[in-house]
């Protein structure tokens, strides 16, 4: 076993980040040569288990690779093992892991919750102390969430940017695929190596992909920022609400241009469309698993029904609420009213983005209302609360737009604050340059 | 809807499309019957896997479309439709819901009747359930995903026909456009139907059969069907809504399922496919390259001076259409009407073959027929070579010489041969003398042994009756 694997089986130990190790993982000749690839459990790896999180997946392994993970694995990587999350994405602090799975901590207070759903990615790229780069994914907010909690930089790229092929679906209108490193270049040198058109993924985008690396050292000046200011009153943390604030006036001394922008549709109606659409969508996502083909079995007895039901209740309650609510949406009668008005809502979501993109180059706001929790107050929140967590980050997610969270400081217990910057479409350069500037 | 006639039936047809691979994925959609074996990650369901729609198949779909003359939707959306069955690799079915490819065709019986046709759309075949000893008694089932994936169109008709004839001549219609079209093969490719159902004793009360294949099988399965609810109406028994499942092997039908309510499928817009224009331009270019289909030669044919009834004959089979559409520009039309309707027919259904499989080319039968009309040689040598042909290329005008094959055009030999037949069989000359008509067939044939079929046999018959 290598220095790192040891490293790494130590940091597990504690901090529960792993669903599945490689002890002695492979680098070849490439631009991530030595780099160490984590990977979020919901993407697949062949030959390795990969199973989202969840339990049902049980002793799966997939007979491909992820497109991304050809990728990497092309550039030399080193895949190291996969990250815990909360099954199949469902959930902002990684609570809602598979029944009898571990749940994940955040390296910097162990009491308290590294984000979610890609809370193991977060951990580790924030944990390791070798170079190291995670691949994460977001339906939500699932990139910049965690990454804003443990301190790193989260990167999630326009919807379509990077291949779908491979993942797991939460839910396919809203899934991307996105890196989580400590520095911008990590970010900008893993962004070149998976962006790009996918014949294997429809909905992936055929423009070409720009050199990233180069957007790095690009200056700011009149750059024009449009600061959300409803994500910095009631329900946000003050000292949270600061440190974004410090870090938006780091970025207009270096010369850029700050005004206020209202998001009113977005604001009101975001977090109830982003979970009518996800759960409609996850609800047919998840029939598959009944334990007929793959993952875990039940003992065959009794009709098809009763045996996928015994199968079925491997599912979480998360999953099962989801499940429920989600096949609730689009069934007869209520279609019109949930299913079909949310995908209305979410042009006219995309519309006030785009009219706000007229005035300004990119959003600035706080990436979650508060720092890390503790465990003990998770326990506390209704489902509703813990939804609404998301309130900033579900916006850029319904509308597909770029977005990353950057560390601006730490509160005073010491927990990170991360800074959540909003690019338009295919518009990542402006991200990589805003990303070096604080 | 207000019924009057006595019987209301309305179809639903599934129609797997001949495509190389299968709709969403690059698996072949026909070959090696090792069961799972034309699999990937994508027809298995596996996640992550990711569909990518295979544009051969909507173009066919788009042919059915544009022969039906229906109406072509502007963009192309796949649906799921969310169910659990074991066949179903992912628990849904990529199938098309709200916007369907094309809608308002209209299909023409034989008699001239127009059914209009609801809707044409794509979806996915589900894999295949494998019952080890029979449906009943099989204490498990097998599951083959060769089949998962396949293309299939999905044609529905208004309740329009009126008997379990009627159905069976829009199957046969339906089945001749698919295979002028050349986008099935009734071979190796599956034709469903599930059928509506309702009497007129029963005020109209609709039930459905699932799962009749083929078209022999439509109107079998629907006689069946209407023969049972008049009955039951007659012991007065109520018609339920129910689905019922068509069994050939036994002839009977039985529920599947009462009706409560309409199923629920839980219908969204599947993410992973980006909607897709059907342009003019496309439409255009696949109309353009669709060949001219069965009533459209029938007509022409007819117009070319063939009976109408002989026109539809072999305008129904698009090798024969196109064969006699070549060989009647040659030689005369009824002629090659009458051999291409009759003896070509009949050697390939004894030679159990199909056209394209034998030796037989055009010029073979404009050869053939402009030496029969000539009179230089015989039709029954005419039959002879048909048959050759079936198994061997010849060069016909060479072989006729090689083999002395030439009509006896010759009214002296003729008349030899005639004689000496009439010297070998007395009595049958004796029968014809005291009035059997039928016994001078009798020397007929010895003269057409004796002349190894060259000679005409109306000419033998008139040169008999002369010398008698």
């Amino acid at each position: 076993m290598t220095k790192r694997a040891e490293q790494l089986k130590k940091i597990d130990k504690e901090l529960h980040l792993f669903n599945a190790l490689d002890d002695a993982p492979k680098s070849t000749k490439g631009k991530l040569k030595d780099v160490a690839v984590s990977v979020k459990d919901c993407i697949c790896v062949r030959g390795m288990e990969s199973r989202a999180g969840s339990a049902i997946l049980e002793g799966y392994t997939p007979i491909f690779d992820a497109t991304v993970i050809e990728k990497v694995r092309k550039a030399g990587a080193a895949i190291i093992g996969k990250t815990a999350q909360d099954a199949f994405g469902f959930g902002s602090f990684s609570v809602n892991v598979g029944k009898d799975m571990r749940i994940p901590k955040n390296p910097v207070d162990k009491t308290r919750s590294c984000g979610g759903s890609s809370g193991g990615a977060a951990a580790i790229t924030k944990a390791a102390d070798f170079s190291h780069i995670a691949l994460a994914e977001s339906t939500g907010g699932s990139i910049v969430a965690p990454a804003s909690f443990c301190g790193v930089i989260g990167f999630c790229p326009t919807y379509g940017r990077v291949s779908r092929y491979g993942l797991m679906d939460y839910a396919n209108s809203l899934d991307k695929i996105g890196p989580m490193a400590k520095s911008m270049e990590e970010i900008a040198t893993m962004m070149q190596i998976i962006a790009g058109y996918d014949e294997k993924d429809s909905t992936s985008l055929k423009e070409p992909v720009p050199d990233y690396t180069k957007a790095l050292t690009r200056k700011i000046k009149g750059l024009k920022i449009g600061v959300l200011k409803n994500n910095f009153g009631k329900g946000v943390d003050i000292e949270v609400a600061e440190k974004v604030a410090d870090g938006i006036q780091k970025l207009q001394d270096q010369g850029a241009i700050v005004e206020d922008i209202t998001l009113p549709i977005t604001e009101k109606y975001g977090v109830a469309c982003y979970y009518l659409i996800a759960m409609a969508e996850a609800s047919t996502n998840l029939a598959k698993y009944s334990g007929l083909r793959y993952g875990k079995q039940e003992k065959i007895e009794g009709t098809y029904n009763e045996y996928f039901q015994a199968t079925r209740d491997t599912f979480n309650t998360e999953a099962k609420r989801r499940i429920i609510i989600g096949t609730f949406a689009r069934m007869a009668g209520f279609r019109d009213a949930y299913y079909l008005q949310a995908t209305k809502v979410r042009t006219k979501i995309i519309d006030e983005y785009k009219k706000a993109f007229k005035k300004v180059d990119i959003l600035i706001s706080p990436t979650m209302p508060f720092v890390a929790p503790k465990f003990a107050d998770i326990k506390k929140l209704t489902p509703l609360q813990h939804y609404q967590a998301d309130i900033m980050t579900v916006g850029p997610n319904l509308a597909g737009l770029p977005h990353i969270s950057i560390p601006v400081g730490d509160d005073k217990e010491g927990m990170p604050i991360g800074l959540l910057a909003i690019a338009n479409h295919l518009e990542e350069e402006t991200l990589m340059k805003v990303g070096t500037k604080l | 809807m207000n019924f009057t006639s006595d019987v209301v039936i309305g179809l639903e047809v599934h129609i797997e499309l001949k495509t190389e691979t299968k709709l969403f994925c690059s698996c072949s959609r026909s070959g090696s019957q090792e069961p799972n074996s034309r699999t990937c990650e994508i027809c298995l369901g596996h996640p992550g896997s990711k569909p990518v729609v295979n544009k051969r198949a909507i173009e066919f779909a788009l042919k059915l479309a544009l022969a039906t003359k229906s109406q072509i939707a502007d963009t192309l959306i796949f649906s799921r439709k969310s169910y659990f069955y074991p066949d179903l690799s992912k628990n849904y079915q990529i199938s098309q819901y709200e916007l369907p490819l094309a809608e308002h065709g209209h299909l023409t019986l034989s008699d001239g009747k127009s059914i209009n046709l609801t809707r044409i759309h794509l979806e996915e075949d589900p894999a295949s359930l494998i019952h080890p000893s029979g449906l009943a008694a099989s204490q498990y089932v097998l599951i083959d995903y060769n089949r998962s994936g396949n293309p299939l169109v999905e044609l529905v008709t208004e309740p329009e026909m009126t008997s379990p004839g009627e159905a069976r001549n829009f199957m046969k219609q339906l089945i001749t456009i698919l295979e002028y079209l050349e986008i099935f093969d009734s071979d190796e490719c599956i034709i469903k139907a599930d059928a509506n159902v309702s009497v007129k004793e029963s005020n109209y009360q609709r039930v459905e059969v699932k799962n009749i294949t083929g078209f022999k099988e439509i109107e079998r399965a629907l006689r069946y069907e209407v023969a049972r609810q008049q009955k039951a109406v007659k012991e007065n028994e109520t018609i339920q809504a129910e689905t019922r499942s068509w069994d050939a092997d036994s002839g009977t039908s039985t529920t599947l399922r009462l009706k409560e309510s309409e199923e629920e499928y839980g219908y969204i817009i599947d993410p992973d496919l980006v909607q897709i224009e059907l342009t003019d331009e496309w439409t255009k270019k696949i109309e353009q390259s669709m060949p001219e289909l069965a009533h459209e030669k029938s007509k022409k044919f007819s117009e070319q001076g063939i009976s109408e009834e002989m026109a539809t004959i072999i305008s129904k089979d698009k090798a024969l259409a196109e064969l006699y559409e070549s060989v009647s520009k040659k030689v005369d039309p009824d002629l090659a009407a009458k051999w291409i309707r009759r003896e070509l027919p009949r050697v390939l259904k004894y030679a159990k073959k199909k056209l394209a499989d034998t030796k037989i080319k055009n010029q073979h039968l404009i050869d053939l027929l402009t030496l029969i009309k000539a009179s230089k040689i015989t039709e029954t040598v005419g039959q002879k070579i048909l048959e050759t042909l079936v198994h061997t290329d010849l060069d016909i005008k060479k072989h006729i010489k090689d083999e002395k094959l030439e009509a006896v055009a010759d009214s002296n030999e003729l008349e030899a041969h005639c004689k000496a037949a009439i010297k070998e069989a007395p009595q049958a000359v004796e029968d014809y003398k005291a009035g059997n008509e039928k016994s001078l067939n009798f020397i007929v044939g010895l003269v057409m042994k004796a002349t190894r079929g060259q000679a005409s046999p109306k000419e033998v018959l008139e040169e008999l009756k002369k010398l008698l």
